[in-house]
């Protein structure tokens, strides 16, 4: 076997681990066309630096390819061209549509919705990548500790946030409740 | 709430959890993909370099030339750094083959040489121009800050690129590139003389 079949079988080997979750994290960020051209370059890049793929636990580094991309591939898009993406997306046919029409814990969603991207991002890829600190600051490209300074500081702001949807929320019921009286 | 409670309540907003499909790798059109991909050169460009790649979208980037001695479109007069992004007529949105045919008509072409990269913008020193231009330095510039990886070319200090480009933007899909021989064979023939 040459270089250049074992290349192959390890690039192989390689997306058979990651081909999945990488389209679940694109498609918990974009809609399905804009998600699969970006797999499609993500996988490019991954085969040309097939090397530089930490061999233990990939998939962090690879999430991290697919983010640049992603960003690249947003950046580079219009404005209008995305709105056709989305005007002509079936409906379902994208991971948002169907997650919200899937909610059952309003308050939570709310209290999420309020944070800023950046708090949000860390939360998905805690909570949906299911990735520890050191594999998020891998995705990220910044330390572990920072990650997990930045994840505490999150979690105290979402927890705030919970507080301030109950809040509205018992407000919403006493006002109710003062209506029916 | 404690953090496993947190991290189960956050994790039941993922709207992946709400049966949104995905391809399985051994899925026909999977299989193409990857096949596709592992056709690609990993560096330069190979004699089936040409092959198309219908799902590769061009990434963006913007082609600014440096110290403001010259203006690649339009003979612009000498100024700041030009700097110029995407719009939705990206000349090779989608990959077509590398020919001297289709080259010879982009208005910017050079090679040069890697001197920083430095996240998501390449500094090249300029060797020898081939159209538009005939500044000593272009900066190449990644809108997302894509820590090089423009485009799927893997920039590298030293190493010396071929690079064409249309309205302000970089052409990906082999028509720039690590400046391989075939390549260079390529660009000589779009550009005698």
């Amino acid at each position: 076997m040459d270089a250049t079949d074992e290349r192959k079988r390890q690039f192989e080997r390689l997306a058979a681990e990651i081909f999945e979750p990488l389209q679940r994290y694109l498609l918990r960020r974009a809609p399905r066309g804009e998600a699969e051209d970006v797999l499609s370059e993500t996988l490019l890049v991954i085969w040309r630096r097939l090397e530089s793929v930490p061999t233990s636990v990939p998939l962090p580094w690879c999430y991290g390819v697919a983010r640049r991309t992603l960003s690249n591939h947003r950046r580079g898009a219009t404005r209008r061209l995305r709105l056709v993406e989305k005007m002509s997306a079936l409906p379902g046919d994208t991971a948002d549509e169907v997650g919200v029409s899937g909610i059952e814990d309003p308050e939570m969603l709310s209290a999420f919705e309020m944070l800023a991207e950046d708090d949000q991002e860390l939360f998905r890829l805690w909570a949906w990548e299911q990735l520890e600190p050191r594999e998020i600051a891998e995705v990220l490209e910044t330390t572990p500790n920072a990650v997990s300074l930045r994840l505490k500081r999150a979690k105290q702001k979402l927890a705030e946030e919970l507080l301030r949807q109950k809040a509205v929320s018992a407000g919403h019921m006493t006002d109710k409740h003062a209506q029916e009286m | 709430m404690d953090d496993k409670e947190l991290r189960s309540r956050v994790q039941k907003l993922d709207p992946m959890s709400s049966g949104v499909e995905t391809r399985s790798v051994m899925d026909e059109s999977s299989r193409q993909m990857l096949e596709a991909i592992m056709e690609q050169p990993v560096s330069g460009v190979s004699g089936d370099s040409g092959r198309r790649m219908q799902w590769f979208l061009a990434a963006a980037a913007v082609v600014a030339v440096a110290f403001g001695s010259f203006a690649i479109f339009g003979g612009a007069p000498a100024g700041p750094p030009l700097q110029l992004s995407l719009g939705d007529s990206n000349a090779i949105s989608s990959c077509i083959p590398v020919s001297a045919e289709f080259l010879k008509d982009m208005p910017v072409a050079f090679e040069g040489t890697a001197t920083a990269v430095d996240g998501g913008l390449v500094t090249l020193d300029v060797g020898e121009w081939f159209a538009g231009g005939d500044a000593a330095t272009v900066e190449l510039i990644a809108q997302s800050g894509m820590q090089a990886l423009i485009g799927g070319i893997d920039f590298e200090v030293g190493t010396t690129y071929l690079v064409s480009a249309t309205e302000g933007t970089v052409n990906f899909c082999g028509f720039s590139d690590v400046a391989s021989p075939e390549l260079r064979a390529i660009y000589d023939e779009a550009f005698p003389g």
